[in-house]
């Protein structure tokens, strides 16, 4: 009886659930990242292209930038000299950004947003995905459009690495009611021509689409680690707080059941 | 030295009942002898409600009250202070783990029937513990003041505007303000932090005090004060010193495996322990596509949202707490324990237990008409189970309980 409950309302959710729109916006579901925050050559690079490409218009303001030279291993006068900008800051100053939120406001419509957090508020799936996402729209201010937060007021920054993007149709196989590829009496699969296909002119950007994807990769690495600096630590720690924790349980254990003998 | 110890001691326990306190409460305290791991979540609520005390002090350090440094203040703290990250995370895996351990103890007391004659008011009490962490848990939400924060506040105080005739100058009353802002962080924070946690320990100790008198239950709701030995100390009992703090020890064990699990790996518990919405600041400007509460509001979230008027709402809500109160009343089985209910009290609870976690998950998703539907059926069920409970637990035919545990 139970069961048959159990098992009611389990089909019954999952039918329900099905309905929620995709995580990734028009593109669907997000790419999947795996952050490394043990790689420090890769939040190293990820920081570099953050600085560089990122940092004119987002700040990091609840982070310091000692505390990234520290966590990233970055010898503080390498760190300082390539960088930290600006003759006034100080490694134990948070990074506030160098744009004025009120000019950048009335340049771009809307203030670009402190990224601090922006991977634990929308997932590292949905960052990465993001900026890989950005397609030539002519329609736009920017002459570009995102598949995963369509009309961002954001241009695509790393255009210049990652070429023209375009959305592109091609064909594709009729999947029949079955699951199953529908073919025609000769067993050729039947096709139909959808769109929305998002494909990078070759020749177009400085790096090839896996060099790129490495560049987003590493960007959001560190991102992932702003995020929360602590993470690796807390990966870490955990496991010895859980040993513990199993060993206690089992000396308590032991000593329940040797004086469980007096009343049973 | 020792002869001096004692001589101090001597002196204290004239002026301090300190054997006799421990005695009573501990080492001659008694226990049923066989109980089952559903006896653990009393202990481990008390252990929850510890170290949401002792990590709310540690938060309270670097916390800002205020509406501009809210926010900030949380990442100083997960970021700044050293350690910082662990005491956060202990206190928001904490307030999860509380309502889980409280929900599982609230459970047991309707399994095997805990709140039977004589321990009425242990229920009362414990029922009191239960509304005082929920408004504990909900202003504490509020602090942090990201985007959930204030859009779930938003949503709670305007509850209070549905009353009619009072309904908008108590919400400005609540609030501090037209609209939440410093003034109403500053009270919340107030009584987040020193008067619901003040009541909170003053009823948990009456829980136990009243417990003590009345003596704990078992699964099975045998009398153990039924038969006794010369001394007047039930046969089927053992002291809780050190008998019961043994078992009790094991359960905290296994407890920090879990809590430590849920910490250390997945501190936001998927977006249902800490709400990724909560990782923006407050924006009054820009309502979130999606209001949820944390899960362990979200049954009485899918009642409010089932009723489409407001005041309804809120009535059924506020309802659906207050018939808890009352359950020692409207259970008429002889047997306590549900091993020797009848059928139909065995059917119910099933139900019951199936339209709870229904309701749960109804409240954390956005609406459709289906589940609009879902969650009609889901409250129904819910106040049948417990107003229909003096029908079938009176028509239902009952085993005969045993004499001796």
């Amino acid at each position: 009886m139970k069961f048959l409950f159990i098992a009611f309302f389990l089909l019954l959710s999952n039918s329900i659930s099905s309905a929620i729109g995709a995580p990734c916006g028009d593109y669907g579901e997000c790419d999947s990242f795996k952050p490394q925050l043990n790689n420090m050559e890769s939040m190293q690079l990820g920081a570099l292209t953050f600085i560089n490409h990122c940092y004119g218009c987002h700040s990091l303001k609840y982070s310091r930038w000692g505390r990234i030279s520290k966590d990233l291993d970055i010898p503080e006068e390498i760190f300082t000299n390539n960088l930290v900008f600006g003759k006034n800051v100080k490694l134990g100053d948070r990074m506030t950004g160098s744009m004025q939120p009120n000019v950048s406001e009335t340049w771009f419509g809307i203030a670009p947003p402190d990224l601090t957090l922006v991977t634990r508020l929308h997932g590292s799936d949905w960052v990465y995905t993001y900026l890989r996402t950005f397609y030539e729209d002519s329609s736009k201010p920017y002459g570009v459009n995102n598949m995963v937060y369509p009309g961002a007021a954001m241009p695509n920054v790393l255009a210049s690495m990652q070429g023209q993007q375009i959305l592109s149709c091609k064909d594709v196989p009729i999947i029949a009611s079955n699951g199953g590829v529908r073919r025609d009496e000769l067993g050729n699969n039947i096709t139909e021509e959808k769109c929305g296909y998002l494909k990078t002119i070759k020749g177009s950007g400085s790096m090839s689409v896996e060099e790129f994807d490495e560049v987003i990769f590493n960007l959001v690495n560190f991102m992932t680690y702003v995020g929360e600096p602590s993470r690796a630590d807390r990966e870490r720690m955990g496991w010895y707080v859980i040993l513990f924790f199993i060993v206690f349980t089992a000396f308590a254990y032991l000593l329940f059941r040797e004086y469980q003998k007096d009343y049973h | 030295m020792t002869q001096k110890a004692s001589g101090v001691f001597n002196w204290l326990n004239h002026r301090l009942p300190i054997v006799n306190t421990y005695e009573r409460h501990l080492s001659k305290h008694p226990v049923p002898k066989k109980v089952n791991f559903w006896y653990m979540f009393g202990a481990l609520a008390s252990v929850v409600l510890i170290i949401q005390i002792v990590s709310g002090i540690w938060l309270m350090f670097g916390y800002e009250n205020t509406e501009e440094g809210a926010f900030a203040s949380v990442e100083y703290i997960m970021r700044d202070i050293e350690y910082g990250w662990i005491i956060r995370y202990m206190h928001t895996t904490g307030a999860s783990m509380f309502f889980a351990v409280v929900y599982l103890h609230m459970f047991r007391g309707l399994l095997y029937g805990s709140y039977h004659k004589p321990r009425e008011l242990v229920w009362v009490f414990g029922m009191t513990i239960y509304l005082v962490m929920m408004a504990e848990g909900f202003l504490g939400y509020v602090l942090p003041y990201g985007q959930m924060s204030y859009w779930g506040a938003q949503v709670i105080i305007s509850l209070f505007g549905a009353i009619p005739y009072i309904g908008e100058s108590l919400e400005i009353w609540v609030r501090g303000d037209y609209y939440i802002s410093g003034a109403t962080i500053s009270r919340f924070f107030a009584l987040h932090v020193v008067a619901l946690p003040l009541i909170l320990i003053a009823l948990v100790f009456m829980h136990l005090v009243a417990l003590h008198e009345v003596g704990a239950g078992n699964p099975e709701g045998v009398d153990i004060e039924k038969h006794v030995d010369e001394n007047g100390v039930p046969l089927d009992s053992v002291p809780f010193f050190p008998y019961k703090v043994l078992n009790a020890l094991v359960a905290i064990g296994i407890f920090g495996i879990v809590f430590s699990i849920i910490m250390f790996f997945f501190p936001e518990g998927g977006g249902y322990m800490l709400e990724l919405a909560n990782f923006e600041e407050a924006n009054p400007l820009s309502t979130p596509e999606h209001i949820a509460p944390v899960w362990y509001y979200s049954p009485y979230y899918a009642m409010l949202r089932a009723v489409p008027d407001k005041l309804g709402g809120l009535v059924v809500m506020g309802a659906a707490i207050a018939i808890l109160f009352v359950v020692p009343w409207l259970d008429r089985s002889k047997a306590a324990s549900i091993r020797y209910k009848g059928v139909l009290s065995k059917i119910a609870m099933t139900i019951f237990v199936i339209s709870w976690i229904m309701l749960a998950w109804l409240g954390t998703v956005p609406v459709t008409a289906l589940r609009t539907t879902l969650s009609i059926i889901g409250t129904i069920i819910y106040f049948s189970f417990f107003l229909l409970m003096p029908i079938y637990t009176s028509i239902e035919t009952s085993k005969p309980v045993p004499e001796r545990l």
